[in-house]
Formats: structure tokens, sequence, C-alpha cells
């Protein structure tokens, strides 16, 4: 509603058209001028990336986004599932499928005459260009609990999460039926994406929430080593994170193998565990460097442990058992006391930054959107978790939302879909035709 | 004139099913006249209707009957609500009618908040009819005018058939959260005017589009059904139940319909070619 004008209010979209048309003829008209007198870049032109042809593979035994390398801009969407029916929950895995195989790709979407909405959103232009996408398809506990015939697949270890003691957990940040980690170079690539589900697919899912995020881009190293990014703590995360490119440490430490108790259907999956952690960052920036070093347990410029000089060095507490390297209650320590045991608890981080707004008390709502992968829940997430309960670093964080996801195995090939194999367990007959 | 929709080849795996379908329906304005002819005697009957149910209310706040006020209120905005957008065609006289607290600046204490809501206010949340009299007057004077200037309108066809998806939107984009009734949480009552009306129009063109287009035709009409099978859980004696009732299922499936409604909808002055 307008209130500026008496009367009848103006066609607004007409003249929109209107002024669309005659913006065309005048954009048609300037791109015959001669090239030399626009040489100079212009205030408003879009800033230039090599990077937008860069593209994930969709097919895969393993879904993309989470052995893949984090690109800059990220993003976790949680959904109400309305799908009750097997013949319903396969066309939202099978639509979800079709539409993330298109958008990794990239492409030209059809054209319809234009008395219709368009079929794309436009915002990337007409042709969508992949800018290393990934969209990742998680499950929700809830998404097993509110339909029986799924209920006996559960996956043994998708639980509800539950509040930690420092957890203030806001209702409406918190769990889903399904989530979408979606990720790629720019912030614009993952809205894209988001707005494409969401046109084509809302009788079957509802958006509940959704937080994005970004990390600090550094420029490539002359030696090609690589560093981790900094949190918004100032310090480098995911130092210690497992190496990736390790197929057979992947295969230990995040996807789900044969022999163990999981359902047989959730092989090469995985579990997904999201937290909204809020940081205080004015506090933590009054906070005196040396505190801020022994409450994370890292020198702050190079990341390097005590008593190392890079990131990668690993910290010996054995040989530290009263904590005068490294304090005991230091965040590294708490979360990953290094010992055999507790390779038993690796999991895959995969974390973004992110930056709200500002609080009533006018300070700014920022902090970490934490993201993990790990082939079991509970020795992952949940007992890493409990591990740094109480830690000092929580004066300075307070998660406020999350929730706890399993990540079904990739789609193999065109004939194929997430959520492929939990359809079959079930025993509801699924056609592989390439669609 | 006669339309041809083409879907130009896509070298992509999409199905149909996944897109809004384009339609070969071939309609001639012409077709248009009875349906916006029909239209224009349920948006009087409706406007009608305003006058008559806002004269009993604004009656009852001006006799300082509190309690018949609130329980006019819910129905006395159903014929508004089921008219929205040609009502909405006066952005005057919706300011003044239909506007809410955060329209305002000042909120509930700025002057320019009038209207429904600002009765709703003074009604739900200060109990209360006291200073409402210039505010029952202000409303009666300009559902009146109202009433008047749609007798008068000439309905412009893409605003009738844009219309069916214009109520949607409004249901989803600030509806659907109970924000539009805030005091009196009314809002099921809303709800179903906004359907109703979209279903008017939908209905009064569904022959012009049901022989090309039958699928549209039935996944529409079948999410229509939907909705009105989910509020018949809330319905009353005299009306519905508070929007706090409605769990959070039901609420995701409503919005889940409306959403639908709405990219469906979208398509429908496309669908009949008009711009």
């Amino acid at each position: 509603m307008t209130k500026n004008d008496k009367g009848l209010i103006t066609n607004r979209r007409n003249i929109l058209l209107g002024v669309g048309a005659a913006g065309s003829a005048f954009v048609a008209a300037l791109n015959r001028a001669p090239a030399a007198v626009n040489q100079g870049a212009q205030v408003t032109d879009a800033p230039v990336s090599d990077k937008t042809q860069e593209r994930q593979p969709f097919y895969g035994k393993h879904q993309a986004g989470i052995v893949t390398p984090r690109p800059a801009a990220g993003m976790i969407a949680s959904f109400h599932v309305l799908a009750k029916t097997p013949a319903e929950v396969e066309r939202l895995f099978r639509t979800i499928s079709e539409r993330i195989a298109f958008l990794m790709a990239g492409g030209t979407p059809p054209a319809f005459d234009d008395k219709l909405p368009p079929a794309d959103s436009g915002l990337l232009g007409p042709v969508v260009p992949p800018d290393n996408l990934t969209m990742t398809v998680s499950l929700g506990s809830s998404f097993f609990d509110q339909r029986d015939w799924l209920l006996p697949h559960k996956p043994v270890r998708l639980s509800r999460m539950k509040a930690s003691p420092n957890d203030a957990l806001d209702a409406d940040l918190c769990h889903g039926d399904l989530a979408l980690q979606i990720s790629s170079n720019t912030p614009d690539t993952n809205i894209h994406a988001l707005r494409d589900i969401l046109k084509n697919l809302p009788d079957l899912m509802v958006l509940r929430w959704k937080q994005e995020g970004s990390v600090p881009v550094l420029p490539p190293k002359p030696n090609g080593t690589h560093e981790s990014a900094r949190n918004f703590l100032g310090f480098r995360d995911g130092s210690a994170n497992p190496d990736a490119n390790d197929a057979a440490l992947m295969d230990k430490i995040v996807w789900v193998s044969e022999g163990g108790d999981e359902p047989a259907w959730t092989r090469g999956g995985t579990y997904q565990a999201v937290r909204i952690i809020r940081n205080f960052v004015e506090r933590w920036d009054r906070t005196p460097l040396g505190e801020q070093e022994r409450i994370i347990g890292r020198k702050k410029a190079t990341g390097a442990p005590f008593g190392g000089t890079t990131e990668h060095d690993v910290p010996e507490y054995s040989k530290d058992s009263e904590g005068k390297v490294t304090p005991l209650d230091a965040h590294i320590r708490m979360a990953n006391m290094r010992t055999a045991a507790s390779n038993a608890n690796l999991i895959l981080r995969r974390p973004f930054n992110y930056s709200n707004g500002v609080s009533k008390s006018g300070q700014l709502e920022q902090g970490l959107l934490f993201i993990c992968y790990q082939a079991d829940l509970e020795k992952g997430f949940i007992t890493v978790q409990r591990q740094l309960d109480g830690e000092p670093l929580e004066e300075y964080i307070k998660p406020i939302g999350g929730g706890f996801f399993f990540t079904p195995p990739g789609p193999l090939d065109e004939t194929d879909f997430v959520g492929r194999t939990l359809l079959e367990a079930t025993g509801h007959a699924v056609t592989r035709i390439k669609s | 004139m006669k339309l041809k929709f083409a879907l130009a080849a896509s070298l992509f795996a999409l199905t149909a099913a996944a897109l809004p379908q384009a339609a070969s329906a071939e309609v001639s304005p012409l077709d248009l006249v009875q349906p916006i002819a029909d239209y224009k005697i349920y948006v009087s009957e409706n406007a009608e209707k305003l006058v008559t149910d806002t004269k009993a209310f604004t009656d009852a706040v001006k006799a300082g009957d509190v309690d018949k006020a609130k329980s006019l209120f819910g129905s006395t905005r159903m014929s508004y609500e089921a008219i929205e957008p040609i009502a909405e065609l006066f952005s005057d006289l919706d300011g003044s009618i239909d506007s809410r607290a955060d329209d305002h600046e000042k909120a509930e204490k700025d002057p320019e908040f009038t209207g429904f809501h600002r009765i709703e206010y003074g009604l739900f949340a200060e109990n209360s009819t006291k200073d409402l009299e210039p505010f029952a007057d202000k409303l009666m004077a300009d559902v009146t005018e109202l009433n008047k200037r749609i007798t008068d309108l000439t309905l412009p066809p893409e605003k009738v058939v844009g219309g069916a998806a214009v109520l949607m939107e409004e249901v989803a984009a600030t509806k659907i959260s109970g924000e539009e009734d805030r005091y009196s949480h009314t809002d099921l009552w809303d709800f179903k005017a906004n359907f109703d009306g979209s279903r008017k129009i939908f209905d009064l063109v569904r022959p012009l589009i049901e022989k090309d287009d039958s699928a549209f035709v039935t996944k529409v009409s079948g999410n229509f059904d939907a909705v009105d099978a989910t509020l018949a859980k809330y319905k009353t004696a005299d009306g519905y139940q508070l929007y706090e009732k409605l769990t959070e299922d039901d609420r995701a499936v409503l919005a889940a319909k409306v959403n639908t409604l709405a990219e469906d909808l979208s398509t429908l002055r496309g669908k009949l070619g008009l711009n």
C-alpha cells in the first residue's frame, strides 16, 4: 500500500514496464556508442571475478559441499517439509536434485512468454554461472519422526539438538525437517540458488530460518601453501581440521561406512551439526591479547600453538600435563586432547562467519555459523561440545541456534537423486530414469 | 488477439513440473467481458455489505458497547478483505481504512493511524471505546466514500485477474504471521476472506482456461480446497478461532498453499493474454 497520493493509484507495474521498454531502447542506443567513450571503470560496474565458471560435480558417492574446499560465501537454510507420502517425498527429492544439478552446472534457464513471470529471478543475468556453487541436502530428526513410514529407517544417531549449558537457543533459529547448505564464491550466487528452490518447491517446503556467512579472502601465497581462514574473534579456525584430501581418513571420520549399526541406506552419508554461535566481539576486542591467546590456545598472529611456529604444528600435551605451555582449559585443548582415544571424536569443520546487524543494546550481532560433519554424531560434535562445556571462551560466545541433520549419500548419476537410497529402503519403488 | 506461448528449448534437465508451464490458451478480450461484469457485481455487493456492517460496528463503538463492537470486528472486515485488490486501488482510503500501526512513524500514537486497526487497538489492547468516536465516524465516512467510488469505477481487467495473485501475495508477505490483526487475533477471518476473494476471481475466469490447461485448473482448485479444509478446522459457531490456536503444522500448510497459489496465480494474467 502506498499512502502518498489521492484517488486511484497509478498502475505501478505498468509504469515500470513502460520505463523498462523505454529503458531498453535507451540501453540499445548506448550500446551503439563507441566503446572508447566508456573505457574507464565506472562506479557501478560489476566487480570482476575470474572464478565464476568454477564448477563442482553434483554426482558422486557423496554429496558435494562437505569435503569440497570452503568458498568465500555460505548459507544454511532450514525448511519445514510438507511432503508426507512416499510419492510426495520422492517428488521433493527429485525436484530439489534437478534444481541443484542445474544450478551447480550453470546454464540458460528456459525463456517464457513475457506475459508470464520468468523462470529465473535473473539476478545473476540471463546465463546462470556455476560460481563454485554446492548445495548440500540434509534431513532433520523431525523429518523421520513425523512420518511413520520413515521412522524405522532413521539414522541411529540422529537426534534433535539439545541445549548445552551455555546455549540460549532461539526457537525460531533451531532445527528443521530439511537443511540446505549452500556455498559458492559469492553471496549473490547463494541467494540466487535459494530463490530458485523457493520458487520451484513452494508446495513441498516452507522456509523456517536461514543464516548467511562468509570467510575473509586471502591473496594466494607464492609458495602455494594454504592458511586457515580467520573467524570473527580474529583467530585462525580449522588449523587442526583433518585432511579432506585423504580419502581413507574421510572414510573414517566423515562418511558413514559399512559394518556399523547404521541403516544400509546411509552409507556414504554423514551427520551435519549446525550451530549459530554469537560472539561478543566488543568485549573480546577489549580483552588483553595474552588472555585471548590463552583462552584459545594459539598465538593470534600465526595461529601456531604455544611452543610452535606455524598453525599446523601439533601441540604436545603429553609433555605438558600441568598446562604450563597450553592451559588445560584452552579451547583447542578441551576440544581435542590429541590422544589415541580422542581421534574417535574428530570432526570436519566447515564454518562461516556471520554478521546480522545490531542488538537492542547496540552491540554487533555477529559470530560463527558453525558447520561440521562426522560419521558418528555422538562421538563427534556431541562429545566435543560436552568437553567444551564450561570453557573460559564461554564468556565471549553464546550459541543461539542451529540443529542436527543427516546428509544422505550423493546421487550417483543423472538417473539418481538425493534421498533415493532412503526411499528404496522403505520399500518405495523408485524408477531410475534420466529426468 | 491470439497468443502463443513458446517454451524455449531447454538444454538442461528440467521437468515440466518444476517450472510454471506455458499455456497455449487462446483468449480474446471479449471473452473477459462477462467475468469482469460478474466480478463488478461481486465487488459492489461486498462494498454494500461493508457499509452495512461498518455501520453496525461503528454504532456499537460509539454506544460504548465494547463487547458488541469486539464481536463485530472480525466479520465486518471480511467484505473489505475479500475485495482488497480493488479497494487498494484507492490508496488514500486504503491508508485510512486498513493501515497498521507500523505503517506509521509513531505507531499506535500516530495521529495518522486511523481505521479498523486503530479501533481494534482501542477495543482489544485497551479494552475500551474511550476516544474512539472520531475514528468510528471517520471509518464510516471512508467506507461510504469507498462504496461510492467503486460504483463509479470501471474495473481494469488486468487488475481484476491480477487480483487473485495479489490477495495471495498479501497473505504470504504480511498476514501468515498473524501481524494483521495483532490486537484481536481475528486473522483467520481475514485469511478466509482473502482466499474467498481470490477464488472468486479464479472461478470467474476458470472456464476460459479449463479447456486448454485443465492440469492448472485442477491444481489451483485443489490448493484452494486444501486451504478451506485447513481453515474449516478452526471454524466456530459465529466465525473463527483466534490466530494463536493455529498449530505450527497448519500454519506451515497454509504458508505452503499460499506460496503455491501465489506462484500459480501469478501466471493467470499471462494465461489470459493480459499484460
